[in-house]
């Protein structure tokens, strides 16, 4: 029994491979999906561990660089991040502090100045780092991997606090220079997905009264660092659309002040009719609360008496909380959102430079069912083929089943490193067998040429011969698809290193393996 | 039942010439439409989405006349309208820089499609791919080259598999032009495994001949049952996947199909009568000089 194992080792491992491929793909405790930002639903469907990608599961991927530019070797003489960030801004007219970014990474060495609004062109970036004063190297028009790290950290965070589970932010970087933030969202409607990562989602509030006869805006009277909680959106008969918040208590006094200062916490309260597109000296309102997204005014509002009371008696700063209404409730959600993931460090340059694909779950479960029947009709093609050409059931029939387990190899492959699932990479898999069983045929040939194969000996020395074409057309194969397995062409990626693993796996398992059956079923022993 | 047996081609009634004829003049047909399209439109083929940028949706369509709702809905006059055949949908592709995609599918929404899928590719992300394609593929094709250059390390036999390999490619890609397929990155995919598949049986041969002893014509021969099993056995394959995906309308899978069995056959062409005739040559005067 175990020389009978050792001799054919060969077989053995084919075997322990495909029952481990088995264990990964249909015991639940192999399961990779759990590594995921958010999980459920991407495997929800099936009894298999695989993972399904985007094409095959439904939803949208959105694949976009940041917007902005990056002065390189920036010298700080001494000045601190802010200092620096504020000096470039001021020769910038147009940008506030959060429009450009300073780093340094360690004190008295070159860092780098960052600026993400996309009105800014080249030139003037140049020329208002030069007006400044700091010395600096050169401009790129990629933004730092700290910005991009940020930026996905941030992203992340939107997508979860939306509550889109199964969803995945990455980074790809392509040979000629370009980075992108590629993220993917199951199940979910791609304009949806749009406006949740595209702006920016700055959310400030700022106060807008009259001083000295002229009305004038406060800017920045509470933002996002300024919040102790953030609940969620919520809607009533009572306030309507709004999302609560409270305020921290080093802040709150602040604000407290400020808003008495202002007369938004007048006697009476305030009665609000601030008009957005209007100009400020057209207005006529009693001070108003503004509640601005991105720089832009989405909501105004007064105060009522009650509040306002307690602020001028000061006693709201000891439990500092109100609402931030809003005028529908998905900008409730969006502001709680944008409030919670905070701000994105530069804006996504989605249709400028970016991709974005959306499949509706319907259509990718039709596609699922049917690549499951091209890809089997494919194999039972070539199964049939092969049939005809043989009319040896002793050549033709291990032939199909060692195509087979390659299959299933792969496929364990994939469910254990947890790599989903798409067109492009069950086209790679029907490739694959075309190869795969192109090999066996060769085997076939070879060692069914001139006569009867009697002894071992001339078996082995035929399969030799057989698989040095073999392992010459892997090499070819695998390096013709490499490019595609490391440049990041979407799709394709899947399909090369499916491609090559497969020809991996069929050289080194599953054709010595067909070579063993083979000789055990043609030699006398 | 169907008995398939490769035919025994008796190479001895042919000169070398009459043989190269025919793979040399498709190759020079083929260079020459790759190269018309070149001046014509300023690119080898029909780039698809990927490359140039734009808009695709996937939509269902309810009611009568599909194809006029489709055209009266949306603002941009669509490059073009395809029916799948499968499921009744309608694939509508936009150019760049007509309408926003955001507009389109809300105007698809307006007009009460369904929308099954969208892809946009915007065209400065569609530039760094068509360099990033052609890279890939000219990377990949060198790396044969010298792989198979390795392997023979004679100058003739050599030639032979790279230069039906590049034939293998150009013609598909001619091809594609003339069918009016366009260029995605699931062709280039399939262009690179060309590259794979039209190695095998050129290697086979090569191997077949150079490696042993024995009168050529049997070499050839024995090999040529070989490979003409594999390169129709992958056809059939290919053929399947092609035929159902695009009945399926999974247009990433009909593309690859397409190419790799229009490539295959071309690789028999070129492999039994280029690379034979070049490997006679080199058999019968080359060697001696």
């Amino acid at each position: 029994m175990i020389g009978k194992i050792k001799s054919n080792w060969r077989v053995t491992m084919l075997i322990v491979f495909v029952l481990a491929a088995m264990i990964v793909l249909f015991v639940p405790a192999f399961d990779a999906s759990d590594e995921e930002i958010g999980n459920e639903s991407q495997q929800a469907q099936g009894i298999t561990n695989l993972q399904y990608g985007l094409d095959l599961a439904g939803g949208t991927r959105i694949r976009a660089p940041l917007m902005g530019m990056t002065a390189t070797d920036v010298e700080f003489d001494g000045d601190s991040e802010p200092e620096v960030a504020a000096a470039v801004s001021d020769e910038l007219p147009g940008t506030g502090t959060t429009d450009i970014i300073a780093r340094q990474e360690f004190q008295d060495e070159p860092g780098t100045v960052e600026v993400v609004d996309p009105d800014v062109s080249e030139s003037e970036f140049a020329d208002a780092m030069d007006a400044s004063g700091y010395e600096y190297g050169g401009i790129q028009d990629v933004l730092t991997d700290e910005t991009y790290d940020e930026a996905m950290s941030v992203l992340e965070g939107k997508v979860n606090q939306a509550g889109l589970s199964g969803s995945t932010v990455q980074r790809a970087d392509d040979p000629t220079g370009g980075t992108f933030i590629v993220v993917e969202v199951p199940g979910e409607d791609r304009e949806d997905v749009i406006e949740l990562i595209q702006e920016r989602g700055e959310v400030r509030v700022d106060i807008f009264h009259r001083e000295d006869g002229n009305y004038t805006t406060e800017r920045e009277a509470l933002t996002r660092d300024d919040f102790q909680s953030i609940g969620t959106a919520s809607q009533d008969d009572q306030s309507g659309p709004h999302v609560p918040v409270s305020v921290q208590e080093q802040s709150a006094e602040e604000f407290q002040d400020l808003v008495v200062e202002t007369g938004v916490a007048g006697p009476e309260g305030s009665q609000c009719t601030y008009e957005t597109g209007v100009p400020d000296q057209e207005q006529s309102t009693d001070p108003c609360l503004l509640l601005v997204v991105d720089g832009e005014v989405v909501n105004s509002f007064g105060m009522n008496p009650g509040l306002a009371d307690s602020m001028r008696d000061g006693s709201w700063a000891q439990n500092p909380s109100f609402i931030l209404t809003t005028t529908s409730f998905e900008e409730a959600q969006r502001i709680s959102i944008n409030l919670r993931a905070g701000a994105l460090p530069a804006e996504l340059d989605i249709f400028g430079a970016g991709t974005t694909s959306f499949i509706s779950p319907t259509q990718g479960e039709n596609f699922r069912t049917n690549a499951l029947i091209v890809g089997l009709m494919s194999v039972i093609t070539v199964a049939g083929f092969v049939f005809l050409r043989y009319r040896e059931p002793k050549v033709a029939l291990p032939m199909i089943v060692t195509a087979f387990s390659e299959v299933v190899i792969l496929l364990g492959f994939a469910a254990y490193l947890g790599y989903p699932l798409d067109l492009a990479v069950i086209a790679g898999f029907i490739a694959v067998i075309g190869t795969g069983v192109d090999d066996l045929i060769i085997i076939a040939d070879e060692v069914m040429s001139q006569g009867d194969v009697s002894s071992r000996k001339v078996f082995d020395s035929r399969f030799k011969k057989a698989f040095w074409v073999i392992g010459v057309a892997a090499a070819t194969t695998i390096i013709a698809m490499s490019p595609l397995a490391v440049l990041s062409l979407g799709d394709l990626r899947g399909f090369a290193i499916f491609t090559i693993l497969g020809v991996i796996v069929g050289v080194a398992i599953t054709r010595p393996a067909y070579g063993d059956i083979l000789r055990y079923l043609m030699t006398d022993r | 039942m169907v008995d398939i047996a490769v035919p025994e081609v008796d190479y001895t009634q042919y000169s070398n010439r009459q043989l190269v004829v025919v793979p040399l003049a498709v190759l020079a047909v083929a260079l020459l439409v790759i190269f018309g399209w070149y001046v014509m439109t300023g690119a080898p083929a029909n780039l698809g989405l990927e490359f140039t940028g734009g808009t695709e949706l996937r939509v269902d369509v309810d009611g009568d006349n599909p194809r006029e709702q489709i055209e009266g809905a949306f603002s941009a006059e669509p490059q073009s309208i395809q029916e799948v055949p499968a499921d009744g949908s309608y694939v509508v592709a936009f150019g760049e820089g007509e309408v926003q995609s955001s507009e389109l599918e809300s105007q698809a929404n307006e007009a009460g499609f369904e929308i099954l899928t969208i892809d946009q590719v915007s065209p400065s992300f569609g530039d760094d791919t068509q360099l990033l394609a052609l890279g890939g593929v000219g990377v990949a094709f060198l790396g044969m080259s010298l792989l198979v250059f390795a392997m023979f390390r004679t100058f003739v036999p050599s030639i032979a598999v790279v230069a039906s390999a590049f034939s293998d490619i150009m013609i598909p890609l001619a091809m594609m032009n003339l069918l009016g397929i366009d260029l995605t990155l699931g062709t280039v995919a399939a262009l690179l495994m060309l590259i794979g598949y039209s190695v095998d049986s050129d290697i086979l041969l090569n191997n077949s001949v150079l490696r042993r002893t024995g009168d050529f014509y049997e070499s050839i021969h024995r090999a040529m049952r070989t490979g003409v099993t594999m390169t129709l056995t992958s056809m059939s394959a290919m053929a399947m996947m092609t035929i159902l995906a695009y009945i399926f309308g999974i247009q990433i899978m009909t593309a690859i199909g397409l190419i790799l069995v229009v490539g295959l056959m071309a690789d028999l062409m070129n492999t039994y009568l280029l690379n034979v005739t070049l490997l006679r040559w080199y058999v019968h005067e080359g060697v001696k000089r």
